[in-house]
């Protein structure tokens, strides 16, 4: 196993930084959703500033995949293994993206967020945020068994989406008045909704890395 | 480093000198030969009869028993070489094929000389023949024809024969048409040395092709005595009784040799050339 | 995937020894008609000996011994009323090293129509000049078709190798590392003519190079010590190989 070793290292380097990415993402959405939950305003800018690193990042992967096809001509797992580099970079910025729309939303409710529709949204973060976690754990391992599980997690997710939104159109029906703040809420949930459907985009990556078949997992 | 050098230069110098001893016996003997010879050749000496103390009738016996003694050896040494070349499995066959050749081929000129008087002279109640010197010539001739045929043919790259039979071809056609023209170069060559080597023998023709020469000229007929030049130089030498032994055997001499001459170049240089138009040397 | 997939050859648990040495162990595999079928491994695992095994060319080798059967359109090509000479008609074959005859062009061409029997002129005209288009080389060489072929460029010459391959019209064309004594810019004009002949002929190449397997090929077959270790669609084998020793081969992490 000597005979690539330069070829080796690299692409580890490329799996190290799609994992420095991963957690950047992963910290962004943390402070969003601590931002949205306990109403701090500084979270919330942090993230926004935030994403600039998340993007740059973006722009090393996408370079250093560019380099590896042309200069190294991968075949099959290599050429697995820089595809779903590039594919994982992209559902990570995405998140990155909602993570910034949910801090901004933060920005817009703080202060005035009534209690009670909020109930199952903070659920509902964890599940996400774990789905995340999982998805980079199923990356890290090269765990298909993981991956798959993880996906179980993404029904349960969109299932509190659909009664947070019920929860959130009747709150406002008998709020009018809050109206306002509560769409907000409802972009929250719909934001948190596609992050978990990355996070399911990502496990079939992973699952197309190790196994290389592709499944639909949603 | 310094007696590598040296030992480089004692080589170099010692191989040239080699190359420069042969070039200069080969001018010194042409010199020599020629220079002896030219005042005898005269065109009298060279195509008038012997009456008149000219070598035609030699000169003329000469190429008959070259071209017939061709005829037998260039068939027989050109297909046995082809054999070896082309279709001999290594087998006890073709190392008894290839051992005869060698055993042939170290066989001293005077044995086959006797052998033919032996067969051609006294067995078969010829006497001294044109056609039966020819016949030991050709014994002579034909362990050579076979192993040059065979060098000539081994040069041919190995893809060749392949590529032809690749496109269906047969082995014959393989060799007839892609295998022998490649090869014509050194066959040539070869039939050239040999043709060389037959002009020139001597102690063969004396047991078989007799001393004397038919009182026709040219005389066609191969059931006559028919001496050679060689022969003649051989015979005039020894001899005591011929007159002017010395400017004839001089002039047989050169003529011998601007014989050979003649006869490499009238053939090697349209193979030469024939080769050149193949291999496109543009 | 309309194409019409119809079996060129059927190899059956082919066995190949030569002398004492095993150089084949029980291959079997189907070449399909009108497709480029590459064979790839490492150098001695086989894939030369089984190329010559299809047009019978190992023949020629002393102490070859095959079992197993090759059909050939149903028919066994070790059968004994097979005529090897017909059989190489059928199946041509371009060797590594390009090795044209040391003739004009157009005699080279017209060769192998020639010992089947084509005299008439204008109909040897027709095949060389129809073969020499076939092979992208009409262009370059029409001017010079009566001087030797040996004054062409490397790429010409195993393109006019090709030519002369065609001009028999064979079915099946076996490529031995065609390229192998190639420039790049050579190769993949050879590459593309390769790509043009797939619709009229069943090409069986044989290349060192895995990106030319991948490039031209619809079906690869990985050869390992004799073992043919996996065969399917090119694009499989090469984006997810089902052997370890595949994965390693093909990914460069071999041995």
């Amino acid at each position: 196993m000597t005979s690539r070793s330069t070829f080796d290292r690299e692409l580890n380097d490329l799996k190290q930084d799609i994992l420095r990415m991963a957690s950047l993402v992963e910290r962004s959405l943390f402070l969003a959703l601590d931002s949205l939950l306990s109403g701090d305003p500084v979270a919330a800018r942090e993230v926004i500033t935030g994403d600039d690193a998340i993007d740059n990042l973006q722009d090393d992967i996408e370079n250093q995949c560019i380099k590896l096809i042309a200069t190294q001509q991968p075949m099959a797992r290599d050429l697995r293994v820089i595809i779903t580099g590039i594919k994982i970079m992209i559902n990570l910025e995405r998140m990155g993206d909602h993570a910034v729309d949910i801090a901004r939303s933060a920005m817009c409710v703080c202060g005035q967020m009534p209690q009670k529709p909020l109930e199952k949204i903070p659920h509902m973060a964890r599940l996400v945020q774990q789905m995340v976690k999982e998805g980079m754990d199923a990356y890290v391992h090269n765990d298909v068994e993981k991956a798959r599980q993880m996906c179980m997690t993404d029904d349960e997710v969109d299932e509190l989406y659909n009664l947070t939104f019920q929860d959130l159109i009747s709150y406002m029906e008998e709020h009018p008045q809050s109206i306002g703040c509560v769409v907000y809420l409802l972009m929250v949930a719909r934001y948190l909704e596609r992050i978990a459907d990355r996070a399911t985009n990502i496990a079939e990556d992973v699952i197309y890395l190790v196994t290389g078949e592709r499944q639909c997992l949603n | 480093m310094n007696s590598n050098r040296l030992s480089n230069t004692v080589a170099t110098v010692i191989l040239w000198a080699s190359g420069f001893f042969i070039v200069g016996l080969l001018v010194f003997f042409l010199a020599y030969i020629l220079g002896q010879g030219f005042k005898v050749l005269s065109l009298d000496f060279v195509f008038g009869p012997a009456s008149q103390g000219g070598v035609g009738p030699q000169l003329f016996n000469t190429f008959y028993i070259l071209v017939l003694s061709l005829l037998y050896s260039v068939p027989i040494g050109v297909g046995a070489g082809i054999y070896l070349a082309e279709y001999a499995k290594p087998s006890r066959l073709t190392n008894l094929v290839r051992l005869s050749t060698e055993c042939l081929a170290t066989v001293p000129s005077i044995v086959l000389g006797l052998f033919g008087l032996i067969i051609f002279v006294n067995v078969l109640g010829l006497g001294f023949t044109i056609l039966g010197g020819a016949a030991a010539l050709a014994l002579l001739n034909l362990p050579v024809l076979v192993r040059v045929t065979e060098e000539a043919l081994r040069t041919v790259p190995h893809a060749h024969r392949e590529g032809s039979l690749a496109l269906g071809s047969t082995q014959w056609q393989t060799i007839r048409r892609v295998v022998l023209p490649s090869s014509i170069l050194g066959l040539i060559t070869g039939i050239t040395l040999v043709s060389g080597r037959a002009i020139g023998e001597a102690a063969i023709l004396v047991f078989t092709a007799g001393t004397s020469v038919s009182r026709h000229y040219p005389d066609f007929n191969p059931l006559v005595a028919g001496e050679t030049l060689a022969v003649h130089l051989w015979y005039v030498r020894g001899e005591p009784l011929v007159a002017n032994a010395d400017a004839v055997a001089a002039g047989s001499a050169a003529l011998l040799v601007l014989v050979v001459l003649f006869f490499n170049l009238a053939i090697g240089l349209p193979a030469r050339i024939y080769q050149r138009r193949l291999r496109g040397s543009n | 995937m309309e194409v019409n997939v119809e079996n060129k050859f059927v190899v059956q648990n082919l066995n190949l020894f030569y002398k004492d040495v095993q150089a084949l162990r029980s291959i079997s595999m189907e070449i399909m008609k009108q497709q480029i079928t590459a064979l790839i491994g490492p150098s001695g695992c086989g894939k030369t000996t089984f190329l010559r095994v299809l047009n019978r060319m190992n023949d020629l080798i002393e102490g070859v011994r095959i079992d197993g059967t090759v059909l050939l359109d149903d028919q066994d090509i070790f059968g004994p009323d097979v005529d090897v000479v017909n059989l190489r008609k059928r199946v041509g074959m371009v060797f590594q090293r390009p090795n044209p005859f040391p003739m004009s062009v157009y005699d080279n061409v017209a060769y192998g129509p020639r010992i089947h029997g084509q005299k008439n002129k204008s109909q040897l005209d027709q095949i060389v000049e129809k073969s020499l288009r076939s092979a992208a080389l009409w262009d370059e060489v029409s001017n010079r078709l009566f001087k030797s072929a040996l004054g062409l460029s490397g790429g010409q010459q195993q393109r006019l190798c090709i030519a002369r391959l065609l001009a028999v019209e064979p079915e099946v064309v076996l490529m031995d590392e065609p390229t192998s004594a190639l420039d790049p810019l050579s190769t993949l004009k050879i590459e593309e003519l390769l790509r043009d002949l797939k619709n009229h002929y069943t090409i069986v190449i044989v290349t060192h190079n895995m990106q030319q397997a991948a490039r031209v090929s619809d079906s690869t077959a990985f050869f390992l010590n004799g073992d043919m270790v996996e065969f399917g669609p090119t694009e499989t084998l090469f984006t997810r190989p089902k052997d370890q020793r595949t994965e390693d081969y093909i990914t460069g992490r071999f041995g």
